[in-house]
């Protein structure tokens, strides 16, 4: 009957079984339910943000006028988006290095490509703090090149998080379909981008949204490696431990996950109406 | 997989375009950062802010003892528990999404990572004010508990004792549920990545020729997204290892991590020297676990 | 996988980086063309530019003192923050990135002086200082004749409690570190060496003069007590208090008079052996790019009106008596921010001693491994 549309449930349509649905939603629960939380309280009319106290909207209101925190916000995004072309790049092509290649110290340097996934945040820090200080990186250039160090910092604890993701793809390749497209004439660069770069994909847009979410929320290294100029996010909500997390940093938090929300929104419809459009 | 690794001897051209990028950044803005730090480790405090260097070996004599081992090794194995449970509850997330219809998968992996993107403190306060003993969960326990309790009355029975909340914090279950919440999508990703190449039609196979669901998961797809489970043992394990925000908000008395320990070096007690050489212990055990790892994974595939 | 499912796959996985790409892109636009205003730097009549960089906890400002002064000066203030001392010190370890104004805790200002990184100060900058400062604050222990800092507020360490869940008032350091009346629902800082010279205080002795031996008995005591702790908290325990987790917690007078005015239950007191004493202060970190902007800019923190300004703000004792003269009676008359003299003769600075803090600190990590 046309009005019970529901196609069975193939057996390999896991996502449409029950139990699958179950835990996914139980997951997403767990998940959100702090985030509920989180913005439900951007409400409370309550410095200290500790108890319900009643509801208020005074704290967007801050939210939006407080230049710093805007500022604060602009800066991390853009340290992260930075961040996360370049690991790409780098974790990609580090990858194809380690999965392709046999090289002397292969051990060693596959060890030391995993090692800014392994040392303590903190340790990295103090390093990077030093080190820029000791080759006298300037302090004072314009806005984005301020953020230049802790962008620099933040590249290189993230491609290697890449670089282990998209390996651990680029093991499940088929080298049959890379010489077939040698066989029939393709060049280095032509195999590269045609047949080995859409294989790993998935790897790409894991990588990449794991090296975004890391350099987003970092503070320890970002600590370490902001100057007088440059105020991040993290670093800004961290530093109100000591007296208060206000309502304000909620508002923000939400403003920033609404916007999210809405740019991928748009995004996708563009490309499905694209899509309708072009199949006409 | 056919096809042994090429030599970069007879490939060098793009070998030099493949490899130099990361391994120069790498060379530049990790190897000589990091070096400085090696150095402190063989260093000790001459002054409040100065540092010399003079090669002595106290630091990694105090590092190795049985105090800071035990607190390495109670850290180890809450990474581990943490691991676990990510994967457990992360597999069937990524198998999800894998097998979610392509409309629908985009929206499901920014829902695993969007909550990632609020900033971690106050995804903590939001967590500790659920799990707090006046928090939202031990209310909605209470209810339930009271609800329970006046069912009995009605039934005739003995209604149960007053409700006392239940301690869901500053405790080593808070530490781990705390972990598992910030990990998940660490584990969730690379099992998608591996998850998405798998050939369906061997499934397929696996079912008509007779196999349960369980059997043909535990058979063919765990073994086949290997690589992929790999990847996110790795990736989890080591930054929960390495988390020290987490069990200093939510942890108790208990809870003390050797990630803690070594900020308290860097920071309160100004001691870089030994903070680095307990920092240097950690990185030189994990170094030789995954250079043993990659040689292993390379004489495999020459194997064939 | 067939070529059109596969094309698929890629189309959704492509949009989806596309929307992150227009995000990130259209956010570094707009945030470029708000940095596109950036300020000229403009010279004033001392010489230096317009702007000043300081370094300061959150909210430990009033609201509208950086305005004010740009007003009066013409100097635009840049305040950036730090969250503990420890991070102050070890970002300013490997040298002053442009800081001009930092504020450091006293046991910070000795730590730097001896490290040879606080500028001396010109007090001919500082007319305010002979005028509104209270006399003791003048000289400290921890900066004599005030040579790096000028003071901006001060605390005093106690307990704070929840009126409705104790019995009278808790005035002895016995309650928190030495029974089992309120197990479990006792915090205490996680700082070592406030923890051991507060300790010490509780056994009758000076916060600076503790032995060898002194160091092993209240580590043993720690062990034992640490079954009655519910947890070791940085710097926020009047949030424990106020939401109920614990009814004692070792905190900052200030601190708790904020938490007081959230909730009424809540009372504080200093216990009868005495405590410790903590003090804010201003200080001109070595190779600050603008030393007079500094000083100007200390100088009118130290003005009465806006002291007070910064007083309404944060609700700490303030040792700027001027300022103090124009707050409001609750204010000056409240015995939790400004604790009776009895009492306070009791309390002592703590001093900076680098081999007894790596005692503290290997100790501490002892008790909390134990």
């Amino acid at each position: 009957m046309a009005l019970f549309k529901r196609t069975p449930v193939a057996p390999l349509e896991y996502t449409r079984k029950t139990w699958m649905r179950g835990w996914v939603g139980a997951t997403m629960f767990f998940l959100y339910a702090p985030l509920l939380i989180l913005m439900i309280f951007s409400f409370n009319d309550s410095k200290r943000n500790v108890v319900w106290k009643g509801f208020t909207l005074k704290y967007y209101e801050k939210a939006m006028n407080n230049d710093s925190l805007v500022e604060a916000m602009v800066n991390s995004l853009t340290i992260a988006g930075l961040a996360t072309v370049f690991s790409l790049v780098l974790g990609a092509l580090a990858a194809v290095m380690l999965w392709r290649f046999r090289f002397p110290f292969k051990g060693a340097i596959e060890g030391t490509m995993s090692l800014p996934i392994i040392v303590p945040e903190i340790c990295l820090g103090v390093a990077f703090l030093i080190f820029f200080a000791k080759i006298s990186w300037p302090t004072d250039l314009p806005w984005p090149l301020n953020l230049s160090a802790i962008t620099i910092a933040h590249i290189t604890f993230c491609f290697p998080f890449v670089a282990m993701v998209v390996r651990s793809r680029l093991e499940s390749f088929n080298k049959e379909e890379e010489e077939a497209a040698k066989d029939l004439g393709a060049s280095e660069w032509q195999t590269f981008r045609d047949i080995l770069l859409p294989h790993m994909k998935p790897g790409l847009i894991a990588g990449a949204l794991l090296a975004f979410t890391l350099s987003l929320d970092d503070f320890v290294i970002t600590f370490f490696t902001s100057g007088p100029d440059t105020i991040t996010f993290p670093v800004k909500v961290y530093s109100m431990v000591r007296f208060s997390v206000t309502p304000e940093v909620n508002a923000a938090s939400t403003i920033l996950i609404i916007l999210t929300i809405v740019l991928t929104a748009v995004a996708l419809k563009l490309q499905g109406v694209k899509a309708i459009a072009e199949s006409h | 997989m056919a096809g042994g690794l090429q030599d970069w001897k007879q490939h060098k051209r793009p070998f030099a375009a493949i490899a130099g990028a990361p391994l120069f950044w790498l060379l530049l803005f990790f190897l000589i950062p990091m070096a400085i730090v090696w150095l402190y480790s063989f260093g000790e405090n001459a002054g409040p802010a100065d540092i010399a260097i003079s090669g002595t070996l106290e630091n990694y004599k105090r590092a190795t003892e049985w105090l800071y081992l035990s607190i390495f090794l109670k850290s180890l194995a809450v990474a581990a528990l943490v691991t676990l449970i990510c994967l457990i509850i992360g597999f069937p997330v990524a198998m999800a999404i894998t097998f979610a219809s392509p409309k629908w998968r985009p929206w499901l992996l920014l829902g695993i990572m969007l909550p990632f993107w609020t900033n971690l403190l106050i995804r903590t306060y939001a967590l500790m004010m659920l799990m707090g003993t006046n928090g939202y969960a031990n209310k909605g326990l209470g209810a339930l508990w009271e609800g329970a309790s006046w069912l009995r009355t009605l039934v005739g029975m003995q209604p149960l004792e007053a409700w006392t909340p239940v301690q869901l914090l500053y405790n080593n279950f808070a530490v781990v549920l705390g972990l598992v919440y910030v990990h998940l999508p660490f584990m969730v990703l690379p099992l998608y990545a591996a998850l998405d190449r798998l050939d369906k039609s061997l499934i397929e196979a696996s079912l008509d020729l007779g196999a349960g669901h369980l059997r043909t998961l535990m058979k063919i797809v765990v073994p086949l997204a290997g690589p992929g489970i790999l990847a996110g043992v790795m990736i989890t394990l080591i930054p929960a290892l390495g988390a020290y925000l987490t069990p200093d908000l939510m942890g108790g008395t208990e809870s003390q991590m050797i990630a803690n320990v070594i900020e308290r070096q860097f920071k309160r007690a100004n001691d870089w020297p030994f903070g680095a050489a307990l920092s240097f212990l950690l990185i030189y055990a994990m170094f030789i676990l995954i250079a043993l790892q990659s040689m292993r994974r390379d004489k495999g595939r020459e194997a064939h | 996988m067939d070529f059109k499912t596969l094309l698929d796959n890629a189309q959704n996985r492509r949009s989806l980086l596309k929307g992150m790409g227009v995000a990130a892109v259209g956010l570094t636009f707009t945030g470029a063309l708000a940095g596109c205003g950036e300020k000229e730097a403009k010279k004033l009549a001392n010489g230096e530019e317009a702007k000043l960089n300081f370094y300061n906890w959150d909210t430990y400002i009033g609201e509208t003192t950086l305005e004010d002064f740009k007003g009066a000066s013409g100097v635009d203030v840049n305040m950036t923050l730090f969250a503990s001392n420890d991070e102050l010190f070890a970002k300013l370890k490997a040298g002053n990135p442009g800081y001009d104004v930092i504020v450091p805790s006293n046991d910070f200002v000795e730590r730097m002086a001896a490290a040879d990184m606080l500028m001396p100060l010109d007090f001919a900058q500082i007319p305010n200082f002979e005028k509104n400062v209270a006399p003791e604050f003048k000289d400290v222990p921890y900066d004599p004749k005030r040579k790096f800092s000028m003071p901006y507020t001060w605390l005093s360490l106690g307990i704070g409690y929840r009126k409705s869940k104790v019995k009278g008032t808790p005035d002895s350091w016995k309650v928190l570190f030495d029974s089992d009346e309120y197990k479990g629902r006792i915090a205490v800082l996680s700082e070592a060496g406030d923890m051991f010279r507060l300790y010490g205080k509780y056994l009758g002795k000076s916060v600076n003069g503790l032995t060898e031996a002194d160091i092993k008995t209240i580590e043993a005591l720690m062990i034992k007590q640490k079954p009655n702790i519910k947890a070791f908290h940085e710097d926020n325990g009047q949030d424990l208090l106020l939401k109920g987790e614990v009814d004692v917690v070792l905190e900052y007078n200030g601190d708790i008079a904020q938490a007081m005015v959230e909730d009424e239950d809540i009372g504080f007191v200093i216990p009868k052996e005495g405590s410790q004493l903590n003090s804010d202060n201003l200080c001109i970190p070595k190779g600050a790019p603008r030393p007079k902007n500094a000083h100007a800019f200390i100088n009118y923190l130290l003005d009465a009106e806006a002291g007070k300004k910064i007083t309404e703000t944060i609700l700490y004792p303030t040792p700027n008596n001027a300022a103090k003269a124009l707050m409001p009676d609750d204010y000056k008359n409240n015995p939790v921010i400004f604790p009776p003299a009895d009492v306070l003769a009791k309390c002592e600075y703590a001093k900076f001693n680098p081999e007894l803090q790596a005692k503290y600190e290997e100790a501490f990590t002892r008790v909390r491994a134990a």
